[in-house]
């Protein structure tokens, strides 16, 4: 099943979350198993936080060494280039996602090159860059089982640590079939991974070119580490001639010590296990073979700036904020049109792009559990209603909003205006109910309006109190 | 960069790192030994046992090598191709060397290596490059046995930081291992063996102990 | 005790009841009322859309018409939330009238308010100043409560499931009080109803599918009665609950305080 409007990787996006999750919505089964799916996850995540009776300490911690980062970013990252590069790692720096695409295009033609594994990575979603090497001439295989699946369906990821989540194991079952062979009809978790395993097999033992994530980078040794439980990354970098790792500047941490206390909340946070199967350390090359990393800015030294919102650079993509979100559970991650969705998505993406995400932090009720789950501690709610003013003070806010806002201001500050409104709303509503009770009132589409009573409190207590 | 530096807030202190307890399964009560005792080395091997039984991987007590082998022997009768990085296993398996290439090892049946430290919080062991003789073995070998001894396991992540950093700092790449790779990426379904080893067993080995398994 | 009685704009002309509530059970416990005939609104509708800037009319409005009270209190957790973190005077104090916007917000150059540190939502003036702790009322019907995440999360008044720590319920401490009432269990204690402003027109399918899966876990539980300390959200779950023809009604949390049979 593919998902045509918004799901196309690299394609423009016409329509907004709210447009885009009210489609989610219209199959209200498929909607209640997703929002069930990752229901299941926040508490598998709140069973494992328990496990850890100083849970609430080590996310003080984390959030204290991540303010200690930014509070620092450009020292770390010189001391990392320097210990990177003193262990043979060659350190690219890229400003934005074009020279970031560039860097790697050399890199892979350097090596004649042009076929390629890729192991998780959201930063590469940002950038766009398997469209663009494909443009090339490049082929990249996503070597992630859930984004493999995405890839083979021609759809970006729903959710940045599961990302085919919005997928049905009959639906996946179809795509094998068609791309890999296996028998139609076959749903079986356990035979379609081990499909997935002997297919992606060949490529990695074929591919003479790996490029990884990183989780974080450790500045005092100048070593990175990429997380995963399927072994994925590894089985690609261990196995290339060449390993790019792509980083934002923000995933830095000091000291090796302090890994420690990311990992303890990192898979936590994501999926309620105590660690990914894999916390593989890189330090230096194989012999004889290359390791580069791209450090890359594209609009993050700018959000640093931002006194009120310069905490969402303290992420660590844990998706626990996705998970929580009952908005997300209900919209789905394609309903953000952007690479990193949910709560954290909505927070950083109009930084990207303010007139092509500019609904997306209005799409949320502002309830708090985002910033609650959230193990650096960022307070995500907060920015998201001061991205509202940021933007409608841009000019971001739909014409017919603004003046609705201005005549609710009016009458909202005008006490005998208020109460005159007040009456003649309750009139209609009483008296000729279908001027309100009708197809263009939102509110009425699947709810009833509230019961009209005879007079308004400040009637009630004129009358009788004062 | 220049931007990075014009922008960075006012310098926060960095925090104290907490010492932490032993979260995790099996460990009683509400999950946590407390981390402000010593807590016995008994104790925290039998977190790691349970711990990595709850991640899909397996663990055994053992008094020494020979028992390795016997039990190897009992759970991988036809598992082809076994190389090893512990000499005390040649007659076992291949002893590993290096390799020229490590597209050498795409047919290795079971490796079995010796790993350095567990961590009882989350069934992880710690392993460096040296001990892995080639950096694809662990990951390209259909089924992984890694070796440690019994006292050589550490509450949580933080003692196992402490660890590293006193230990040669100098490795090229290392990592910490928990139990056998895995996704649940399709419908959340649990399935063990996604590209790296389908099982995974832990040797704890026990000076102390007598070869029939006693004390 | 002179409590300043702070009606939201949609409990003034919709649910007059709740506000006849509190005021009744405001006196029960010894405060002396007064309900400022000149209130309006909090603000909090422009502010969550963007249009903070555009608040400055409601702000002194409501500055003009509280600010002398001792205390000030409201049956609704998300108003008072706002008013909390929100509320400021801009440059020259309210009396002076004109010429005010040059200041900044309620510092040097401008009189402060004090009211952000006297307003209270109704459970947590209860318990927190009353320190309520016996309640002539009686309600015997099973009643689920709704967990309003801005009185939860912001304001304090329970324990949110995502954090570790210990459970505690300042609306459910004050329910247990009420004679007959059997308080039911919930799949998910504190998710939010999708109501969120003007959230529940702009993202309405979301909004209706949060409200009508709510009412999907009292209805589970045997909710005969939905309660909670906002209106806001109640008032969308009854929309839901009137669409379904259910029989199960909402009750503010003043209302069932302030029963009897």
């Amino acid at each position: 099943m593919k998902q045509d409007h918004a799901g196309k990787r690299g394609h423009a996006v016409k329509e907004d979350h709210a447009a885009l999750a009210d489609t989610f919505n219209k199959d209200e089964a498929r909607v209640n198993w997703h929002d069930e799916t990752l229901w299941w996850i926040r508490q598998k995540r709140d069973k494992a936080a328990h496990t850890i009776p100083e849970w609430e300490l080590l996310r003080e911690t984390a959030s204290r060494i991540k303010d200690n980062v930014l509070s620092n970013l450009g020292g770390y990252l010189e001391q990392f280039e320097a210990a990177a590069t003193a262990n043979g790692v060659t350190v690219h720096w890229a400003a934005d996602a074009a020279e970031h695409n560039a860097i790697v295009l050399s890199l892979l033609r350097r090596h004649g090159v042009d076929k390629m594994v890729k192991s998780k990575s959201m930063l590469t979603e940002e950038c766009h860059l398997n469209e663009f090497l494909k443009e090339q001439g490049i082929e990249v295989i996503d070597t992630d089982l859930g984004e493999r699946v995405v890839q083979l369906a021609e759809e970006p990821p729903s959710h940045i640590v599961l990302p085919c989540i919005h997928k049905k194991k009959e639906e996946i079952g179809e795509i094998f079939h068609e791309h890999l062979g296996t028998p139609a009809g076959n749903a079986d978790p356990q035979f379609l991974t081990h499909a997935a395993r002997l297919h992606l097999r060949e490529k990695f033992l074929t591919r003479r070119a790996a490029l990884t994530g990183v989780n974080f980078a450790v500045a005092e040794t100048g070593e990175f580490v990429v997380c995963t439980n399927e072994g994925n990354a590894d089985m690609g970098a261990h196995l290339a001639d060449v390993h790019i790792a792509c980083m934002g500047i923000e995933k830095i941490v000091p000291r090796r010590e302090h890994l420690g206390v990311f990992l303890r909340l990192l898979t936590r946070s994501a999926t309620g296990q105590p660690i990914t199967t894999y916390s593989s350390h890189f330090k230096k090359p194989r012999l004889g073979k290359e390791m580069h990393i791209v450090l890359v800015d594209n609009g993050r030294s700018v959000h640093l700036g931002r006194k009120e919102f310069r905490n969402s650079l303290k992420c660590i993509r844990c998706a626990a904020c996705f998970n929580t979100c009952p908005v997300y559970r209900r919209s789905g991650g394609h309903s953000y049109h952007t690479a990193v969705a949910g709560p954290i998505g909505s927070i950083l993406a109009p930084n990207l792009d303010r007139e092509k995400y500019a609904d997306l932090p209005f799409a949320s009720t502002l309830c708090g559990s985002c910033s609650n789950v959230c193990p650096v501690k960022i307070d995500i709610h907060e920015q998201l209603y001061k991205w509202r003013q940021v933007l409608v003070q841009s000019g971001h806010a739909p014409l017919g909003k603004k003046a609705a806002m201005k005549t609710m201001t009016w009458v909202l500050s005008n006490p005998s205006v208020y109460r005159g409104a007040g009456k003649m709303g309750r009139w209609f509503m009483l008296n000729a109910p279908f001027t309100v009770n009708n197809g263009m009132n939102p509110w009425y589409k699947q709810r009833d309006m509230p019961p009209v009573p005879k007079q308004s409190f400040g009637e009630w207590y004129k009358k009788n109190k004062k | 960069m220049k931007t990075v530096k014009g922008n960075q807030p006012e310098w926060r202190e960095l925090p104290e790192i907490p010492a932490g307890g032993v979260g995790g399964v099996g460990s009683g009560g509400d999950g946590g030994v407390p981390g402000d005792g010593p807590v016995s080395g008994d104790a925290l091997a039998e977190v790691f046992v349970k711990t990595l039984e709850a991640i899909g991987g397996s663990a055994y007590v053992v008094s020494g090598f020979d028992r390795i082998a016997t039990i190897l022997r009992e759970l991988y009768p036809r598992v082809g191709r076994v190389v090893t990085g512990c000499p005390e296993l040649e007659g076992f398996g291949e002893l590993a060397r290096s390799y020229a290439d490590p597209h050498e090892l795409e047919d290795v049946g079971l490796a079995v290596l010796g790993a350095h430290f567990g961590v009882a919080e989350n069934g992880a062991c710690w392993i460096t490059e040296d001990r892995m003789i080639e950096r694809a073995l662990p990951f390209i070998a259909q089924n992984l046995v890694l070796v440690i001894k019994k006292k050589d396991v550490v509450a949580n992540m933080h003692v196992a930081y402490e660890r590293i950093g006193g230990m040669d700092g100098g490795y090229g790449f290392a990592t910490f291992i928990a139990g056998p790779s895995k996704t649940a990426d399709i419908e959340q379904s649990l399935v063990l063996g996604a590209h790296g080893p389908r099982s995974m067993t832990v040797f704890l080995v026990d000076e102390e102990m007598s070869d029939a398994g006693f004390y | 005790m002179r409590v300043g009685l702070f009606i939201p704009c949609y409990v003034d002309q919709f649910y007059p009841q709740v506000g006849i509530a509190t005021l009744e059970l405001l006196e029960k416990f010894g405060c002396e009322v007064v309900y400022p005939s000149n209130q309006t609104c909090c603000g909090q509708p422009m502010a969550n859309s963007g249009f903070e800037h555009l608040t400055k009319g409601c702000n002194d409005l409501f500055i003009k018409n509280f600010e002398e009270f001792d205390y000030i209190v409201s049956p609704s957790g998300s108003c008072v939330l706002h008013i909390k973190d929100h509320l400021h005077s801009e440059g020259v104090g309210v009396e002076a009238g004109g010429g005010g916007d040059h200041g900044v917000a309620g510092t040097e150059g401008g009189r402060g308010t004090t009211i952000p540190k006297k307003i209270y939502e109704l459970v947590e003036f209860m318990t927190d100043v009353l320190r309520v702790d016996a309640i002539d009322a009686s309600f015997p019907f099973k009643v689920g409560i709704h967990q309003s995440c801005h009185g939860q999360r912001g304001l304090k008044l329970a324990q949110m499931s995502e954090l570790m720590a210990a459970p505690f319920s300042k609306p459910e401490r004050l329910l247990k009080m009420v004679k007959g009432i059997e308080l039911i269990p919930l799949s998910r204690q504190d998710e939010c109803c999708g109501f969120g402003g003007t959230f529940c027109v702009a993202e309405e399918a979301v909004s209706v599918k949060m409200g009508k899966d709510r009412v999907a876990d009292h209805l589970h539980h045997g909710a005969e009665y939905i309660t909670g300390s906002d209106m806001s959200c109640l008032m969308h779950m009854e929309g839901i609950l009137h669409r379904q023809k259910s029989r199960v009604q909402v009750r503010h949390i003043a209302e069932i305080l302030n029963s009897r049979l």
